[in-house]
C-alpha cells in the first residue's frame, strides 16, 4: 500500500504525516499521535465513544478515513482540556456524578462541546438529541444531561 | 482493514476522469458511514475495492439551490444541512423531517444524501420523502449527464442502475403544489440512532374540502421504493376523514404484499404499515405543513 501524505491540524497543532490509506481517523489519533483519550467502542459508528470534533461538528472518528481529513481541523478530548485541571464542562461532569466507568466520557464531552459551540442555551431536548449518538451503560444519562445543563445555564461559569 | 489505494478528487472533472479509467475497480467514499462499516466487515483476505475515490473535497456538488420551480440538493450535502435548511423546511418539510431522523448527530454531520440514495437500503430514511417529492437523480460521467426519476434507479435492495463511470451529483425535485400538506413518520426500535423498521412519507393537496392530489411513499416495505398509486387514487375527490385514510392505509399494506409477497415479517408489517399510513395522512390533513 502506497503511503499517503496528509496535512491535518489536531488540537491546534499542524501535522504533516505519511499514513496508510486504510487508516481510520481514530487510528491516526490513537496510534500515530498517541492521543488515547479518544476511545474505540463498537467501531461501527453506533456508540459514539470515538467522537471528535471535525471542523466544528461532532463526528465518529471510526467512520472516517484519516486520508479524508486533508486540511481539516480536529479537536479531541486532549484539545479541550486545560494544562492545569479541567474545563467547566469537564468539572461539571464530576460535580454532577456524570462519570462512572468513564469510557463514554470523552465522546460525551465532545458531543456536548460541539452542541454548546453552536447553541449556548440548549433545551433539555436539544441536549438529549446532541448526545443521542453517545451510549453510556453506567449512568442512565440523567446526570450527564444535568452536567451539560449546569454549564449551559451558566451556573458553573 | 483490507488494503486499498485512496485517491482524493479535487474536482468533479478529476473524479469523472478517474472513474472513466478505473471505475470498475473503485468505490466512491463521501460521508463514509455505510462504506466504512462494509470495509470493516470484510475479512483481511477478502477481495475488496482496489481503490477508494474520496469525493469529499468536490464542493461543486454540495449545497441546496432553489430556482423558484425546482430545488436541487447536491449529492454531498449532509443530512444535518438538509434538515435545518430554510429552503427545505419551507418547500419540502417532509424531507427535512426525514433527514432529521437519520442516525445520530455524528452521522447527520457527515453522512450525505447522495450516499443515502445510492446505498440503496430499503430502510433509507430520505428516500421515501424524495419519492413523494417526485425527485429525479442526476448522474454525471465523462460522456455527459443522465437524469432519471429516482424511483427508476432502484433495481433491487442495495442495487441501483448507477454505472461504474458515473457519480450521482444531485437530487432535484419540483416545489410542492400550492396548498400541499405533507408528513413523514419513521418507526424505529428506539427514538434515536435506529434504522427504520418502516417509514412513510405522504403529500395531500386539499381544495374546497376535497382531496385533489395524494402521494403515498412507504419505506422498508417493498424491494424497491415507489409511490402507491392504488392507494392514492382512492382518495382523489373525497373529503379527508378517518375512514378514508383507513382504506388508503389498507390499500398500502395490500400493495406491499402484492409486491413483496408474504415474508416472515408480514404478520407484523401488514397492520403496522396500514396504521402508519393512516396516521401520516391524518397528520398531513390536520397539522401538516
Amino acid at each position: 500500500m502506497k503511503k499517503l501524505k496528509l496535512n491535518i491540524t489536531v488540537n491546534g497543532i499542524s501535522h504533516t504525516l505519511r499514513i496508510a490509506p486504510n487508516l481510520r481517523l481514530l487510528d491516526l489519533l490513537r496510534e500515530e499521535l498517541h492521543l488515547t483519550g479518544t476511545k474505540e467502542g463498537c467501531g461501527i459508528g453506533e456508540c459514539g465513544a470515538c467522537t471528535v470534533i471535525l471542523d466544528g461538528r461532532a463526528v465518529n472518528s471510526c467512520l472516517i478515513l484519516a486520508g479524508q481529513c486533508e486540511g481539516r481541523e480536529i479537536t479531541t478530548i486532549e484539545g479541550v482540556t486545560p494544562e492545569d485541571g479541567l474545563n467547566p464542562l469537564q468539572q461539571s461532569f464530576l460535580d454532577n456524578g456524570a462519570v462512572q466507568c468513564g469510557f463514554c466520557t470523552p465522546g460525551m464531552i465532545l458531543s456536548a462541546t460541539a452542541l454548546l459551540h453552536h447553541n449556548s442555551t440548549p433545551t433539555e431536548a436539544e441536549i438529549r438529541e446532541a448526545i443521542s449518538g453517545n451510549l453510556c451503560r453506567c449512568t442512565g444519562y440523567t446526570q450527564i444531561v444535568e452536567a451539560i445543563q449546569a454549564v449551559a445555564d451558566g451556573s458553573k461559569e | 482493514m483490507i488494503p486499498f489505494t485512496l485517491i482524493r478528487a479535487e474536482s468533479l472533472q478529476q473524479a469523472l476522469d478517474f472513474l472513466s479509467r478505473e471505475g470498475s475497480n473503485a468505490k466512491i467514499i463521501a460521508g463514509g458511514t455505510d462504506l466504512m462499516v462494509e470495509l470493516r466487515d470484510l475479512s483481511p483476505d477478502a477481495k475488496g475495492p482496489d481503490t477508494i475515490l474520496d469525493i469529499t473535497p468536490v464542493d461543486e456538488i454540495r449545497g441546496i439551490k432553489d430556482d423558484g420551480g425546482t430545488i436541487t440538493v447536491g449529492a454531498l450535502t449532509p443530512h444535518r444541512e438538509i434538515s435545518t435548511s430554510p429552503i427545505i423546511l419551507q418547500a419540502a418539510p417532509l424531507l427535512a423531517s426525514a433527514c432529521s431522523t437519520v442516525g445520530a448527530t455524528q452521522h447527520r454531520n457527515i453522512a450525505t444524501i447522495g450516499g443515502n440514495v445510492i446505498n440503496g437500503s430499503p430502510a433509507a430514511d430520505s428516500v421515501p420523502a424524495l419519492i413523494a417529492l417526485n425527485a429525479e437523480a442526476v448522474f454525471q460521467s465523462k460522456s455527459g449527464e443522465r437524469v432519471s426519476l429516482l424511483k427508476d434507479i432502484y433495481l433491487k435492495p442495495y442495487q441501483t442502475d448507477i454505472k461504474d463511470d458515473e457519480i450521482l451529483t444531485a437530487i432535484r425535485f419540483p416545489h410542492l403544489p400550492d396548498g400541499a400538506r405533507s408528513s413523514y413518520i419513521k418507526l424505529g426500535r428506539r427514538n434515536a440512532l435506529a434504522i427504520s423498521r418502516m417509514n412513510v412519507a405522504v403529500v395531500l393537496v386539499i381544495k374546497d374540502g376535497k382531496i385533489t392530489e395524494a402521494r403515498i411513499s412507504p419505506g422498508s416495505t417493498m424491494p424497491t421504493p415507489d409511490r402507491i398509486t392504488v392507494a392514492e387514487e382512492i382518495m382523489i375527490g373525497e373529503e379527508p376523514g378517518e375512514e378514508l385514510f383507513r382504506r388508503a392505509g389498507k390499500a398500502v399494506s395490500d400493495e406491499m404484499i402484492n409486491r413483496s409477497g408474504r415474508r416472515w415479517s408480514t404478520p407484523y408489517k401488514e397492520p403496522v404499515i396500514a396504521a402508519l399510513t393512516t396516521r401520516a395522512l391524518w397528520v398531513a390533513a390536520s397539522e401538516g405543513v
